[in-house]
């Protein structure tokens, strides 16, 4: 087509007048907001503090919240005892040079990690079926299976993590916040009494719970003045109370 | 006292200035009606006798006031026109569909600081915006907005209005030199360059016109155009309004001509210095021009205030309709009509449909009598009055071509300078000298 002139301003200016017309890219963000997935959760991102350090402290927030399950982690806890892991094994930190590796072809070491290994998976669901794998018996469930097992193992956790449907992170959260769980087995006997010893008892959760009404009573009749006495007859007669409870029992 | 100060306490805040205001009122009212039994007929006897006089001051009073809104409406067209063109919404957020953004704007230029450099020559610089907004404006004075209605019909219209339109270069000199800064400086040069080359072909190209016009009066150019569309000048001269065009567009400062403030690349040209409400009499100029250059195109080539057809007589609506035949009538359809018209226009709605309540018929009603009364209004005034028929064809057509600025603003690149000056120089100019020769030789071997 030979040159005309003006037909790049004529057709320039039919582009824009077909603009004027078309839908509007505009998004009023406060009232309208862009139309992206209900489970998006925009860039994730790893970060570094000033030493170099990753900041990640493997608490698994990110990975419970994760809509689409698409976050693995792996690495140590902060005190450095346990291995801990959240996903196929294949993508977790450590595992990920080495599958990088593997994926190359070349000889993978395997020093830093030991695969779970199998258990016999009946005593462990016998107790899930005693406790008919409820999630809120969670602390029995995992002193029943320590009893079975003498520790926790990884494969009995992801076990009851599975049947019960409670998260991995927040049953590892569980046995971690009681000292008395272990994730490995004990190597003595007097390892062993030790770790028992720290079972919170029957005797010393009521004694704690004598000591904090005793505190808070205390507190209150210091306090308030004017109510202290009071407030010292009602936890008296509390206190009287739950001896009655004692005696008849 | 006290009595009069606690019951002046107890008055709520509109109560208080309501208090003050209706007595003001009343006894004001009373005063105008007093003042003009006593001297009405005198003042109204002065002022006939003196109408040369008071056309001119009405006029340029209007004018000056009609430059406002027009300003506030081009500026807000472009706005809104240039955001849809690039897929955005534009304003929207002040007033209906952001209509009031531009008023916003004008508000915010008056309450900034205007600014005086130092060694500036502030006589100089304070008249400068005075001169190019002024230059702009008082060439509506000329301009026949439609039958009857125009500032002056001066037998030299055309020639008033190019003299004064390029006074509007001496505000930009002015501007450019007194800033006392090296780059005003030059844009001030820069702009001047500009319009005056391109005043030649601009004027030029409207000698062709001229010659089979045979007068400079724009009243008589409209006049002269009166029939169908085909009578316009834009078909017996297309070249010249070609020509016309161009040269308008790069007279006020328009894309792919804007070089004098091109926004995205130098500082402000002339305006670099201002600030202010005399940065803001700049602004205003350039749209109130942009409005000027249509109005001057409509009025030369295409027709001005007549509309694009011309009915036989036996068509025409003879609308003899004298609302004082209604008698006491009259006040019962003023007063029945739009209750009758709202009730009618809601009662489909409200049976059309169950999810309609009754108050959103009627509002939906109100509504739309409303629309219907205004309609009406305007249709009895198109057939009745021919100056609004002339003023709504005649706004029509101008606003048509101030979306077309508008348009070219939103697609055009810039041009450079040398581009510039060569197309004015190399093309317009001896485009402009053939047409005028041509049409000169067509009037001498046709006749007129």
């Amino acid at each position: 087509m030979s040159f005309v002139p003006g037909l790049g301003i004529a057709k320039g200016m039919a582009l824009t007048l077909r603009r004027f017309f078309e839908p509007k890219a505009t998004i009023k963000y406060p009232e309208q907001r862009a139309d992206v997935a209900g489970k998006f959760r925009g860039r994730l991102q790893l970060l570094y503090d000033e030493w170099g350090t990753l900041k990640c402290e493997t608490c698994f927030q990110c990975a419970q919240a994760c809509p689409i399950e698409c976050i693995d982690m792996g690495g140590i806890d902060t005190k450095g005892r346990f291995h801990v892991h959240w996903g196929a094994p294949e993508t977790y930190g450590e595992r990920r040079e080495e599958s990088a590796l593997r994926r190359s072809g070349r000889p993978v070491p395997d020093t830093a990690y030991a695969h779970f290994e199998g258990i016999d998976i009946r005593p462990v669901e016998a107790i899930l079926e005693e406790f008919d794998h409820d999630p809120k018996h969670m602390l029995q469930i995992l002193e029943a299976t320590q009893a079975a097992y003498g520790y926790l193992p990884v494969a009995a956790v992801k076990l009851i993590s599975h049947r019960t449907g409670a998260w991995y992170a927040m049953i590892y959260g569980t046995a971690t916040y009681y000292r008395h769980l272990r994730f490995e087995a004990p190597s003595n006997e007097a390892q062993v009494a030790a770790l028992d010893a720290r079972r919170p008892s029957d005797g010393s959760y009521l004694a704690g719970l004598e000591a904090a009404l005793a505190g808070a009573g205390a507190g209150g009749g210091s306090g308030a003045g004017g109510t202290g006495s009071n407030g010292g007859a009602g936890s008296r007669g509390r206190s009287r109370g739950g001896n009655g409870r004692g005696a008849e029992a | 006292m006290t009595v009069v100060s606690r019951g002046w306490n107890r008055l709520t805040l509109p109560g208080k200035f309501l208090f003050i205001l209706v007595p003001l009122l009343i006894v004001a009212t009373a005063a105008l009606l007093i003042l003009i039994t006593a001297f009405g007929q005198l003042a109204i006897d002065t002022l006939a006798a003196n109408l040369p006089i008071v056309r001119f001051v009405v006029a340029a009073t209007v004018i000056l006031l009609i430059t406002v809104p027009t300003a506030f409406l081009i500026i807000y067209m472009e706005m809104k026109i240039i955001a849809l063109m690039n897929l955005r919404i534009g304003p929207d957020r002040v007033g209906p569909f952001g209509s009031l953004l531009s008023v916003v704007h004008g508000l915010k230029v008056l309450m900034k600081e205007d600014f005086t450099p130092t060694g500036a020559d502030s006589v100089v610089f304070t008249w400068a915006p005075v001169v190019v907004y002024l230059a702009s404006v008082m060439t509506l004075l000329v301009i026949p907005f439609a039958p009857g209605l125009y500032g002056a019909d001066l037998n030299i219209g055309l020639l008033y209005f190019f003299a004064v339109s390029g006074l509007a270069v001496v505000g930009l000199l002015m501007a450019g030199w007194s800033s006392y800064n090296k780059y005003s400086l030059l844009g001030g040069l820069r702009a001047a360059a500009q319009i005056v080359s391109y005043e030649i072909p601009l004027t030029l190209s409207v000698v062709g016109l001229l010659l089979l016009a045979g007068t400079m009066s724009l009243n008589q150019l409209v006049e002269n155009q009166q029939g169908w569309f085909t009578d316009w000048y834009i078909f017996q001269q297309p070249l010249g309004a070609l020509i016309f065009f161009i040269a308008a567009t790069a007279e006020a400062n328009r894309t792919p001509f804007d070089l004098t403030e091109a926004d995205s690349e130098i500082v402000a040209g002339f305006a670099t210095e201002y600030s202010g409400m005399r940065f803001g009499f700049f602004f205003f100029a350039e749209y109130v021009n942009v409005f000027i250059v249509s109005a001057l195109f409509v009025t030369l080539f295409l027709g001005g205030w007549n509309a694009p057809f011309a009915l036989p007589a036996a068509w025409q609506v003879q609308l003899s309709l004298d609302p004082a035949s209604f008698n006491i009538g009259l006040l019962f359809i003023i007063a029945l009509a739009p209750v009758v018209l709202t009730l009618l226009f809601g009662a489909p709605f409200w049976l059309l449909s169950s999810r309609i309540t009754w108050w959103q018929a009627l509002l939906i009603g109100f509504v739309l009598a409303n629309l219907f009364i205004i309609t009406l209004a305007v249709a009895w005034a198109y057939i009745g009055l021919n100056w609004v028929a002339g003023i709504l064809w005649f706004m029509l057509k101008t606003y048509v071509l101030v979306f077309t600025f508008v348009w070219m603003r939103g697609t055009l690149p810039r041009v450079r300078i040398d581009q510039l000056m060569g197309f004015a120089w190399k093309w317009l100019l001896p485009a402009s000298l053939l047409n005028l020769f041509v049409t000169a030789a067509a009037i001498v071997v046709i006749g007129r």
